[in-house]
């Protein structure tokens, strides 16, 4: 029968070379047994609209053919759980050091809206390689392992040769009746940390991120910046990035939720470095008078009120830091004393 | 299909996988060739499609459960099966399980 023989001929197409034809011999010695019973039980040969719809039932060539295959898939899963895991955490890893990467080369270049932007729309891409490596790393896993099975123990997935001592302890218990920071608002954090950070980077060429429409007042005005400002602007930029990294290095190792005390003394005594900066300037010079030998005796009084509210700005935030960074140490210690006094217990 | 049909499908297709594998065994305790197997199996009640049931011959004896000789039956070439003496040891055990867990179920309705 012509039909079946192009039937057979479809199917064979899509058979590993060196069985088919043993599999196609196998399959048409069936069928054709199958097609004699067929027609006795009709009392005549198929008629082309029957042998169609017979070899219709059979299923599509290559749905046949690939029942002759070995179940097949890139990773397996056994292994897909620990693929998934791992894809998450190269994701993150992947996001908080290309924004480290990013933050670096558009400080090094002059931050405008078109470097963000660039380096804003390379994510995508960076994350499609990130998937690639770990998928492709999984799927050289998966074959060696099941085309040498047990030869490779350090391949085998961790379900095989996990114990139960290897679990990580219980998360802490928050003192005082603190709640634990949860996912959401852990994430949330380091994506406005990011904002912030490339908002704080766009400043500079474009001011008016930071004052609004008082750019134009500004410009127009006598005053100008003293240098002092670049220095107190990086050292912002810096204490970002560190909060930023540790943020996202929590959220990547999944203790979001424990206290950040110790983190947030380092950050708050980081962050008093600027505040200093800013206080130590000589005679509190924040602004300076861009023409002065003309406009000292105008705008005199004005500038010495704008360098007043400036150094007094900076006290306050200053003395909320202190204050901030004390009771980060108050209870730091406390915590450390209430565990000490149940260990004692 | 709805959504409960494909589910119950897919839980049936689940279920019939492992029965399958042990009729075609307790099956090749006779000798048979493809589409005989096929229709004896059709005879008592358990129909198997084509598709699954002649990889299905080619997997076991990949295995070892099953031994293979080709020979000729009415002027045809057929490959013949039966249950090779791993196959046998193995059916022995499947039969067991498969029995233990159907008096589990009965005891359990």
């Amino acid at each position: 029968m012509d039909l079946l023989d192009r039937y057979l001929q479809a199917v064979k197409k899509h058979l590993p070379w060196q069985r088919q034809d043993d599999i196609i011999a196998e399959l048409k010695a069936n069928l054709e047994a199958q097609l004699e019973d067929k027609e006795a039980a009709l009392g005549h040969p198929l008629t082309a609209a029957e042998a169609e719809d017979w070899l219709k039932q059979l299923g599509h060539p290559i749905q046949v053919a690939a029942r002759y295959q070995p179940q097949r898939s890139m990773i397996g899963p056994a292994l897909f759980p620990f693929y998934l895991y791992v894809l998450k955490v190269a994701f993150l890893w992947a996001t908080v050091i290309w924004t480290i990467v990013a933050v670096v080369q558009i400080a090094a270049q002059t931050p405008s809206e078109l470097t963000v932007l660039a380096a804003v729309l390379r994510v995508p891409g960076m994350l499609m390689t990130t998937a690639a490596w770990v998928t492709l790393i999984f799927a050289i896993i998966e074959f060696v392992a099941a085309r040498c099975p047990g030869k490779f123990p350090m391949l085998a997935p961790p379900a095989a040769h996990w114990t139960p001592g290897d679990l990580p302890p219980l998360g802490q218990q928050l003192s005082g009746g603190r709640k634990p920071r949860s996912f959401a608002h852990a994430l949330t954090e380091v994506i406005f940390g990011f904002l912030f950070l490339v908002w704080w980077l766009l400043v500079p060429r474009h001011p008016y991120l930071l004052i609004g429409p008082g750019v134009l007042y500004w410009h127009a005005s006598p005053f100008q910046l003293a240098p002092f400002s670049v220095l107190f602007y990086w050292w912002v930029v810096g204490v970002n990035v560190v909060q930023l990294a540790w943020r996202s290095a929590d959220l990547i190792r999944g203790s979001w939720p424990r206290p950040r005390t110790a983190q947030t003394i380092v950050v708050s005594a980081i962050g008093l470095i600027p505040l200093g900066l800013l206080l130590s300037v000589p005679d509190h010079a924040y602004v300076l008078l861009r023409n002065p030998a003309l406009d000292q005796a105008r705008y005199s009084a004005a500038l010495t009120s704008i360098n007043l509210s400036i150094q007094w700005s900076a006290v306050i935030l200053c003395a909320i830091s202190v204050l901030e960074l004390l009771w980060g140490i108050g209870r730091l210690s406390l915590d450390r004393y209430r565990k000490h006094a149940a260990a004692m217990r | 299909m709805t959504i409960k049909e494909n589910i119950f499908e897919n839980l049936r297709l689940e279920l019939r996988r492992g029965c399958l594998t042990l009729a075609v065994l307790a099956q090749l305790r006779q000798e048979h060739y493809g589409y005989t197997l096929r229709k004896a199996l059709a005879e008592r009640g358990l129909e198997i499609d084509e598709s699954t049931l002649y990889p299905l011959l080619r997997r076991l004896e990949a295995q070892g459960l099953l031994s293979s000789e080709w020979r000729e039956e009415d002027k045809r070439n057929k490959r013949f099966y039966r249950l090779s003496g791993d196959g046998e040891g193995i059916f022995v055990q499947l039969l067991k399980e498969w029995r233990a867990i159907n008096a589990s179920i009965d005891n359990i309705l």
